[in-house]
């Protein structure tokens, strides 16, 4: 085409449009409008997906190097991860530490503290006077593959003048049983009522029951395997039982391939509302044969001891936050029958009843950090025979009791402070009243409490 | 979609739900969304509980034995608690690692990972900051991961999970445009809080915090530490005091009526108020009430 026919094509063009562009100023600015708006919206979604992308850089570097997820396997070794960014010694490996240290003050109105109608292990006894450490307990902890876990605590603390190294608790766990089923083996505190199983650093009170230290020296911790399923059902219930060496007070004296100890469980527990959650256990010890040595040697027990424990815990938040506010009441109650021979020097004395105690605690935070409780405990000693009378066994016709008033300051987690004030009457005329301040505190790693 | 699912369940023998343990009612609600009617799912905790402290309760061992999944936070949030139960009452497939095990804050870049920790410095977490569920572009990705774990666990029902999961992240991204166009105005401002459980929230939205009623992470507020707070606010222009369902109102009324600003409570998670009844709801009542305090 000429260029003459193009100039005039475009003219025609320019004029053809000429009476629409006066019109469309107002459209240009509406064009202009939407394509800022349109401009916006894309550099959102520009922007959206750009951070996308970084944060699946970010999860693609993190996990470099970890077990893929979705393989159905339960293997889960750590590796290395491919980058040389990080680097693992052989200590990445080590198992979880924590050491608990504990000490306290304390002040007795009575120079002894000892138990009438009631021949008892070290741990029943009340602590010394004055400032002193508690047992310093080290514990280590660790997966030890991906079927078994590995705890061990282990105590150190003075009697007199000994410094003793006591293995409180080492035992493996099979952590990942099909149905329910949880197993330990080793040395252990039983599952036995409620505070058994628990180490005294985490009571509501610095020392414990009258009957836990009666019955069962402050923890039954033996040499055995226990087996428990937690069963399917809607309400929490969950049946246990253990075998045992048969060496740790109430037992005592094992020796051969027999079981000494056993023990046996039950528990059930639920939710009320939002707020309360309880729970209840029925549970046994029986030692067989056990020739058990109490109160510092002096007196020996030889026989058959079975003992009973009914427990309940109940929780209640007012607020539904345990966090900010909590009432906490626990009880257990004991029951033990004992056949066989005591021995206080004088020779051999038969020995067939029973003997019962209970305790019932109740503690109330009422600040996050302030917790105030009260204990009341009472101890019912069997029948002595003629030949027991007079002697440690002898409760004189008096019921051992004590109650405890006791407020604790938790800063964190990790530290605890706590005042206490007891009345104990644990013989006729013995009336111990008893100050103890007492802290508590955990360094490294500090495993979960149970309920 | 109710109607669908019948339709294609019907012919085949019904089979057993998946039962899902979830930390946190987030979770709880993501799960609900992803597995619909094949998931039975529990909270192990409501808006009103602190997640760092809770009981490991019989009623969570109970709900735990029957757990086919255990989709919690991680990060350490709950370490004072769900360890007891895995190892007492958990099952084979949800032990630390295996394929009904799902931590979210392992699937997403944490904020506040801290290269050196010592006590003193309050309950810190040393693997980031576990409070993840709040910045909508986590609970995408997480999504996504919970999409992927269900269809590996319950192939049958693949197609399923995969359909829940197009439609949530449908609806989701274009839920997530619209609460950055709402938020656009929040960009630049200050909040105080008390606890910093709200920095994916704020760091989604480009807001930052200028103070915590905490001294220190875990320790409540004390009358020194809110006279101190008090005094660094004075110069600063601050959006509004933060308060979640399971925190102590007073030290943030106190403060607030000191330095002039508004408390605002916020759901935090789902159920934490009325109108918070999903992710979405929970979403669309967070920014709504920022956006009101502007």
């Amino acid at each position: 085409m000429s260029k003459g026919l193009i100039l005039a094509a475009s003219v025609a063009v320019v004029f053809s449009t000429l009476p629409a562009l006066a019109a469309t100023d107002a459209s240009l600015q509406s064009l202009r409008a939407e394509i800022q708006a349109m401009k916006q919206v894309y550099e959102r979604k520009i922007d959206r997906l750009e951070k996308k992308v970084a944060n699946l850089e970010a999860i693609q570097s993190q996990t470099a190097g970890k077990a893929t997820a979705i393989e159905p396997t339960s293997n889960n070794l750590i590796t290395s991860p491919a980058t040389s960014k990080r680097r693992v010694n052989d200590n990445i490996f080590n198992p979880e530490i924590g050491i608990i240290l504990q000490g306290q003050y304390q002040s007795f109105s009575e120079r002894t503290g000892e138990f009438s109608g009631f021949a008892v292990g070290e741990e029943a006894e009340r602590g010394n006077e004055g400032f002193a450490i508690d047992e310093t307990e080290l514990n280590f902890s660790a997966n030890i593959d991906d079927k078994f876990r590995g705890n061990a605590t282990i105590a150190l603390h003075e009697h007199g003048d000994e410094i003793e190294v006591e293995i409180e608790e080492v035992y493996i766990e099979a952590t990942s049983l099909p149905y329910g089923l949880h197993a330990k083996a080793g040395r252990f505190f039983s599952e036995l009522g409620y505070l058994n199983s628990h180490h005294a650093h985490a009571d509501d009170f610095a020392d414990r029951s009258l009957p836990n230290r009666a019955f069962l020296d402050s923890n039954y911790g033996d040499d055995g395997l226990q087996v428990s399923v937690v069963l399917p059902t809607d309400l929490y219930a969950e049946i246990g039982g253990g075998v045992y060496r048969g060496d740790d007070f109430p037992g005592g004296g094992a020796a051969g391939n027999d079981i000494g100890s056993w023990t046996a469980y039950g528990r059930l527990g639920g939710d009320i509302g939002d707020k309360t959650s309880w729970r209840l256990g029925l549970s046994t010890l029986q030692s067989d044969n056990a020739t058990r040595s109490a109160n510092e040697g002096e007196v020996s027990f030889a026989g058959d001891s079975s003992l009973y424990i009914v427990d309940t815990r109940v929780v209640h938040s007012p607020t539904g936050n345990n966090a900010e506010r909590e009432i906490l009441f626990q009880a257990e109650y004991f029951h033990r029958d004992e056949e066989g021979v005591y021995d206080v020097g004088n020779g051999a004395i038969n020995y067939d009843d029973g003997q019962n105690g209970w305790y019932a605690q109740g503690v109330y935070k009422f600040l996050s950090q302030w917790r105030a409780g009260t204990r009341v405990s009472q101890l019912y000693a069997g029948d002595v025979p003629v030949g027991l009378i007079g002697t440690a066994l002898d409760d004189q016709g008096h019921d051992a009791w004590a109650v405890s008033a006791m407020v604790d300051w938790t800063h964190s987690e990790f530290s605890r402070l706590r005042f206490q004030f007891s009345h104990e009457e644990l013989r006729d005329g013995q009336r111990d009243n008893q100050l103890i301040l007492q802290y508590v505190v955990s360094l490294g790693a500090h495993g979960a409490h149970p309920f | 979609m109710a109607l669908v699912g019948a339709c294609t369940t019907l012919p085949t023998v019904a089979h057993a739900q998946l039962n899902v343990f979830a930390c946190e009612p987030e979770w709880a609600a993501l799960a609900s969304v992803i597995g619909g009617e094949l998931t039975n799912v529990k909270s192990a905790t409501n808006a009103y509980q602190d997640a760092h402290r809770i009981r490991a309760k019989p009623s969570l061992l109970a709900a735990m034995r029957k757990a086919d999944i255990v989709f919690c936070s991680g990060a350490g949030l709950e370490l004072g608690w769900l360890p007891i139960l895995i190892r007492k009452a958990g099952g084979r497939d949800v032990q630390p690692g295996a394929i009904g095990w799902i931590m979210a804050s392992d699937h997403i870049a944490k904020l506040e990972i801290m290269d050196k920790v010592d006590r003193s410095m309050g309950d810190v977490h040393p693997e980031g900051n576990p409070h993840v569920h709040l910045d909508p572009r986590n609970i995408s990705v997480i999504a996504h991961v919970l999409n992927e774990r269900l269809s590996a666990i319950d192939p049958d029902n693949r197609h399923t999970y995969d359909k829940n999961f197009a439609l949530f992240s449908r609806k989701w991204d274009s839920k997530i445009e619209q609460w950055q166009a709402q938020a656009a105005p929040l960009e630049g401002r200050q909040v105080v809080v008390y606890h910093k459980a709200w920095m994916y929230l704020l760091n989604w939205l480009g807001m930052t915090v200028v103070a915590t009623l905490e001294p220190k992470p875990g320790l409540p507020p004390t009358a020194s530490h809110l006279e101190k707070t008090l005094r660094q606010l004075k110069s600063k222009e601050i959006l509004a005091v933060l308060v979640a369902p399971y925190e102590n109102e007073k030290p943030a009324t106190w403060l607030a009526s000191k330095a002039n600003l508004p408390v605002l409570k916020l759901p935090y998670t789902v159920g934490g108020s009325d109108e918070a009844v999903d992710l979405v709801s929970l979403f669309d009542e967070t920014i709504t009430r920022l956006v009101k305090e502007k």
